[in-house]
């Protein structure tokens, strides 16, 4: 059952700020269930700045350390050298980023850090648009979407970046793609990276009620869909080269998906028959990968 | 131990014997030896310090605060453009109350490039909540450096040592080095009283509500007013132990001058040669140092400058659009003495983008000093040296 | 004098950066919601569907958990022969079982039958509590009789049961064959029922032996009679010999006695009854067809009996009718001949009719939009028997009851639970017309016992409630529970509901595909030859294995998929086994009842 996967122990308290039905929420949640208390989350600006709650309170049991825009991984770097310095070995220091602080503003940062291969943990909980601003798009908003900065008669006109395929090419010691509708693939995921040294980077799908125009029950549901459909593939990188799938199962069409979705709506069915296309060209890629390590 | 080392190794020395826990740094000439040799230090043990090469200033500032709020001791350095691009980041280590120290090697900020000394890349972060220290010489860098890790974690504020580029950087004098144990008796092991901890969790930086965060500046500013007080009192115990004084400001025979002279950095030490010269010639001349310009030591200036009929200003800066920083905020801090006490201030702009101030410019700025005449020109700055 | 250095302390009010002292906890986010999930227990349709009233997922909840005596005990409560039942039912729980449409059905029986063997493996129970002075005369030990007697004694009441036969059972013990429902099953079921104090006394016939008035000294007497006769054959050729009734000749087989049979049997019918004697008569060396009206989905018996049938060799004719049966001409050795007609009016015994020598029967082509199926002409044929078994099911036939009882039933009217307007008189059982198979005849008798009980206590001056189908049955088209009349359910319930959860109602997100455990049958080589068990049902881990393929639909079995994917943390476990929600923080999402995979929680109106 799934009960048996996730360990039991909460770190993060309700009262918290996020909608309902945030699934960013529930990825903090279940990340820090798997990584215990000894552990430090730096924060840049995201949605969790809010989540976390406003001075003088804190959502999270574990220390959290709220940076600028565009340092997460600059700033984990730093706590990890003071911990290293002063002979603390064993805690996890995460940055705790959205899809803006790491695909776009704190790509610089990050790069840097996996570059250097820093030892901390960098978890991007992707909702695929700069989100706490109102959504607007970010290089993380899928082809197609409506954001307020691409609206329905404009809509996102480029696909999403390859954030993984970045990480790859820095050759981390582990990098993968998880999503809160799978928690026990999330949680094994988790457990890993906390027993790796070096960079280690978790890509997490979490869906938004507000900014893709769904409904607040359905966030699990919609995270499940990506991932079934192939939109959201689920997927383990070593070093940059040894690529795993850790979920296979017989593909379902992305129309369902895409058609749930508000920010969606405005796509015509050609649109959507190209967003299958580009879906199922991109796997193949993948399973090359897998096969091949190119 | 006395060596002949330039004013960049100055730092390295002092940041190695504060026995610094976490550099985070991004080479920009003219800084580069400062963390050379740091990393050198770090490579062969000298210094047990984790050493991050960062891939920006930017990023060398954040890594910095994360180490900071962390309870390390951190240290970085950097010079215009890159001190410009960590400005974000200044004011995160300035109200988040972290005591990092840097030292700016003060170079004047593109376009166009240049890599000569002006002041305006570390005055333009005079808002941003750090106690900026400029120095004279190599051993005022190295003495400030160590000083700079007491006070920071004194008052719990960024502190900057500001050195010129090239006339300090990389200009070698004989510097005395202190012995390692007689740093540590002067200079503890950081013990943060709040830092990130496991076993004491709190969240740092949360979202702030108007009701609150004034008095947070407040704290900072009372911080602030008490540093001077602070660096004093270090000041003298520094020159107890080692039998060197610098102070806050420094008052060079101005008990009975008409005319003070007031300087930053090596200009300081050509304007003293202009006092001599002036004083041989029996001119009553004086000259204020001014070493620390954030705190502005308004108190101090006041005491040494109230009466004096006239005060000459060289500021190596202009603030665009008013004028130079140092005439500015002197002018703000003497205008509530009594009229008969307050001095007339003129400003003078000199050595720009490095432009060489000889005992000849200054001669021209005391000159060029006039009792303020009613109706005269609103921004009272007189450039100096620049063609016509 | 404050040091401006220090950070900890506060100063104007604040400390000298943002840092935290509290936690969210503060902040009651549950003021959001418009909306609000609760823990609702829902009924399965398995539940529905048994005409036992039996718990069938609370039970198969238990053995997933580990807890087999438990639902053993679970069990016990509804039904007292469930390793007689898992054999021989009907399995109208696995017609409606939602994991039908997921992959399989649960192997429910199967469960059911691991359970009873297991029961049967106990010691004997110690006598029920004696706790009323009322008795209670029951005519007819059949399983609605049992079913009744076993519910009162465990009410506390003294319970005699009056049974014509030799032995009790009804025909459990004189209608199914030994190798469907092995003689030691039964006896070993009903042991435990007089164990308890249930007293059995046999050859003893109303209306002979004890008359009806008589049986009234008890406190309230309950009528079980099996009053039914088979539906007789009328078609050409019916009087036969060698035609005989299926039910007399299953009776005669389980009497120990062998029934004549030939060596080529044609049964006709189509349901359990029918089957039997089609596997019984193969047993006695018979090769054996069945000719049924419909196909084969239509055959009124279980899918599993219906292979084991066709595994052991019985022909099926589907879609066929008998139209008339064929005797020996006169003078020729029967045994010799294969189908050769005769005029029936040349037969010159009339006491002894000549015997059977084939069925004549005709094809029909399915049902048409009328609903009724056509012959089809020209599709005649024959089939060579000398022994034609009759099985084409039964109908109540009052004028075999004792004249006394006939009466008294004429007069006083049955409610659902049995009781008449007759004060002593309650009835259950083939009196009251309904499928005749075990579990109807389980709720039957449940039910009249719960009318026994309502009417005693009544009648001692007791606060009673009046049964009340509405309440007592599990789900609104249900059977009745007599752990509900009791009001002692073992089970943890979560403001339970009577509505029944459909397969669109549960997340099968969360399930994985699982082949169901198949029954261990004998081969049909062994089984033809032999009235031994032919098939030996799970073992107990594939019982096990089995039970935990159960949905468990409706009701919450503790996967903790509500408290994993709450995004605010709002679910935790309470110290009762159950959970807490905590609607100081919940957002009312609705992402835990969107997520449950059996229903298990409703969205309500926050002013609700």
């Amino acid at each position: 059952m799934i009960r048996d996967a996730i360990p039991r122990e909460e770190l993060m308290d309700p009262g918290h700020l996020a909608c309902p039905g945030c699934a960013a929420a529930l990825a903090m949640r279940l990340v820090l269930k798997g990584l215990g208390k000894k552990t430090i989350v730096t924060l840049p600006a995201c949605c969790w700045t809010i989540v976390a709650g406003p001075w003088p309170q804190s959502s999270l049991q574990v220390p959290l350390f709220h940076t600028a825009f565009e340092t997460a991984a600059a700033a984990a770097s730093g706590i990890k050298a003071a911990l290293t310095v002063r002979g603390d070995h064993e805690t996890t220091v995460v940055a705790w980023a959205g899809d803006g602080g790491t695909f776009d503003i704190g790509l610089q940062a990050l790069s840097g850090a996996a570059e250097r291969n820093e030892d901390i943990l960098y978890c991007c909980y992707d909702n695929e648009a700069y989100m706490n601003t109102g959504i607007q798009r970010s290089s993380a908003t899928p082809w197609g979407a409506w954001t307020t900065t691409t609206p329905a008669g404009h809509p996102e006109a480029h696909p999403k970046k390859d954030i993984l395929g970045i990480m790859a090419a820095h050759r981390v010691p582990y990098a993968a793609t998880a999503c809160v509708a799978y928690p026990d693939d999330l949680m094994a995921k988790v457990i890993r990276a906390k027993a790796t040294r070096g960079t280690r980077f978790l890509h997490i799908l979490a869906p938004c009620p507000p900014g893709w125009r769904t409904e607040d029950e359905e966030s699990i549901e919609i995270a499940r869909m990506a991932v079934r459909s192939r939109v959201f593939p689920l997927l383990e990188v070593e070093d940059g080269e040894r690529w795993r799938f850790t979920m296979e199962h017989a593909p379902e069409p992305v129309e369902p998906y895409i058609r749930k979705q508000g920010r969606f709506r405005h796509l015509t069915d050609e649109q959507v028959a190209f967003i299958q296309h580009e879906v199922d060209a991109r796997w193949e890629r993948l399973e090359r990968r897998v096969k091949h390590g190119v | 131990m006395k060596k002949v080392i330039m004013g960049n190794h100055a730092v390295s020395w002092g940041v190695k014997l504060a026995r610094a826990e976490v550099i985070a740094a991004y080479p920009i000439t003219p800084q580069t030896q400062v963390v050379e040799a740091l990393a050198e230090m770090c490579a062969d043990g000298r210094l047990e310090a984790r050493f991050i090469k960062v891939e920006s200033e930017h990023s060398a500032m954040a890594a910095c605060i994360g180490a900071s709020a962390a309870g390390a001791r951190t240290f970085t350095a950097t010079s215009s453009q890159g001190l410009l691009l960590m400005h974000e980041m200044l004011h995160w280590a300035g109200m988040g109350r972290l005591p990092v120290v840097m030292a700016d090697v003060n170079r004047a900020v593109a376009p166009g490039w240049s890599i000569w000394t002006d002041q305006n890349d570390s005055l333009a972060q005079r808002d941003t909540g750090w106690i900026q220290l400029y120095c004279e010489n190599n051993q005022e860098v190295l003495d400030t450096t160590i000083q700079a890790f007491r006070l920071a974690e004194t008052v719990n504020l960024p502190v900057m040592i500001v050195l010129d580029a090239f006339f300090l950087s990389h200009t070698s004098e004989p510097v005395d080095i202190p012995e390692a144990a007689d740093v540590d008796a002067f200079l503890p092991r950081r013990e943060a009283a709040l830092k990130l901890d496991v076993n004491d969790p709190h969240a740092f930086g949360s979202l702030t509500r108007p009701d609150v965060y004034m008095e947070m500046r407040l704290r900072q500013q009372e911080a602030m007013d008490y540093s001077i007080a602070a660096l004093e009192s270090i000041d003298a115990e520094w020159g107890r132990r080692f039998g060197r004084r610098w102070g806050a400001i420094e008052c060079d025979r101005t008990e009975d001058a008409d005319t003070v002279l007031v300087t930053s950095g090596t200009v300081t030490s050509t304007a003293r040669t202009v006092v001599d010269e002036r004083r041989a010639r029996g001119e009553k001349v004086g000259l204020v140092k001014v070493k620390m310009f954030r705190p502005f030591p308004t108190q101090l200036l006041r005491a040494a400058l109230a009466g004096v009929r006239r005060v000459a200003v060289l500021d190596r800066n202009i603030s665009p659009g008013h004028g130079g920083i140092f005439a500015e905020e002197l002018r703000s801090a003497l205008y509530d003495l009594e009229p008969a006490r307050r001095p007339d201030v003129d400003g003078f702009i000199i050595g720009l983008g490095g432009r060489d101030v000889t005992p000849r410019v200054i001669a021209e700025c005391l000159d060029r000093a006039a009792p303020g005449t009613p109706g005269a020109e609103a921004r009272e700055d007189l450039w100096v040296g620049v063609k016509p | 004098m404050p040091d401006p250095g220090d950070l900890a302390n506060l100063q104007h009010g604040v400390p000298a950066v943002a840092v935290s002292d509290r936690s969210t906890r503060a902040n009651r986010t549950g003021s959001w919601k418009y909306i609000r999930p609760v823990y609702q227990d829902k009924v399965a349709p398995c539940n529905q569907a048994c005409p036992a009233g039996i718990d069938i997922e609370a039970s198969m909840n238990l053995v997933r958990e580990g807890r087999v005596e438990d639902a053993v005990d679970l069990l016990l409560r509804e039904n007292p022969f469930p390793a007689t039942s898992g054999r021989i039912c009907h399995r109208e729980c696995e017609r409606v079982c939602n994991r039908a449409s997921f992959d399989e059905a649960v192997s429910i029986h199967a469960v059911e039958r691991a359970l009873g063997e297991i029961a049967l493996q106990r010691p004997l129970p110690a006598p029920a509590p004696r706790t009323r002075t009322e008795t209670i005369g029951i005519v007819g030990a059949g399983p609605a009789g049992l079913s009744a007697a076993y519910q009162l004694v465990r009410l506390g009441y003294g319970v005699t049961i009056y049974e014509a036969e030799d032995e009790p059972g009804g025909f459990l013990r004189y209608g199914v064959p030994e190798y469907r429902l092995p003689r030691s099953i039964v006896r070993g079921e009903i042991a435990r029922i007089i164990a308890l104090g249930v007293e059995i006394a046999c050859r003893v016939r109303v209306g002979r032996d004890l008359s009806l008035e008589a049986l009234r000294k008890h406190n309230a007497v309950l009528l079980t009679i099996e009053a039914h006769r088979g539906r007789p054959l009328d078609i050409e050729g019916a009087r036969l010999t060698g035609v005989q009734p299926g039910l007399a000749f299953l009776a005669e087989l389980n009497r120990g006695l062998r029934p004549a049979v030939g060596k080529r049997v044609v049964v006709l019918g189509g349901d359990s009854t029918a089957i039997e004697c089609a596997c019984a008569a193969l047993r006695l060396g018979a090769s054996v067809s069945l000719v049924h009206h419909g196909g084969r989905e239509d055959l009124p018996a279980c899918v599993d009996e219906v292979q084991q049938a066709a595994c052991e060799g019985v022909r099926f004719e589907f879609h066929a009718a008998a139209t008339a049966l064929i005797p020996v001409p006169l003078g020729v050795d029967s045994a010799a001949i294969d189908g050769v007609e005769a005029s029936f009016d040349e037969h010159h015994d009339a006491e002894t009719p000549p015997r059977v020598a084939s069925v004549r029967c005709v094809r029909f082509a399915p049902a048409d939009d009328s609903g009724l199926p056509r012959e089809v002409p020209g599709s005649a044929f024959s089939i060579v028997a000398d022994t034609v078994l009759v099985a084409l099911g039964e109908e109540a036939d009052l004028r075999a009851l004792p004249a006394a009882v006939a009466q008294a039933l004429g007069k006083a009217r049955a409610d659902a639970f049995g009781a008449t307007s007759d004060d002593k008189l309650f009835v259950c059982g083939d009196l009251l017309g309904g499928p005749r198979t075990i579990e109807q005849a389980i709720g039957s008798g449940k039910r009249a016992a719960i009318a026994i009980d309502h009417r005693l206590r009544e009648a001692a001056g007791i606060a009673v409630r009046r049964p009340d189908l509405a309440a007592l049955r599990l789900g609104p088209e249900g059977s009745v529970s007599m752990t509900r009349w009791r009001e002692d359910d073992p089970v943890r319930r979560a403001e339970p509901i009577n509505d029944v959860v459909t397969y669109e109602q549960l997340n099968t997100a969360h399930f994985a595909r699982v082949p169901r455990v198949r029954d261990r049958y004998m081969t049909s080589e062994w089984t033809r030859g032999t009235f031994g068990e032919a098939n030996l049902g799970l073992t107990r881990d594939g019982g096990i294995a089995e039970a935990c393929r159960c949905f468990n639909c409706g009701v919450c079995n503790s996967c903790e998929v509500c408290l994993v994917f709450c995004p605010d943390a709002a679910i935790t476990r309470a110290s009762d086994g159950g959970y807490h929600l905590s609607y100081k923080y919940c957002k009312g999402c609705g992402v835990c009842a969107a997520e449950c995979p059996r229903c298990a929680m409703t969205m309500t109106r926050e002013d609700s």
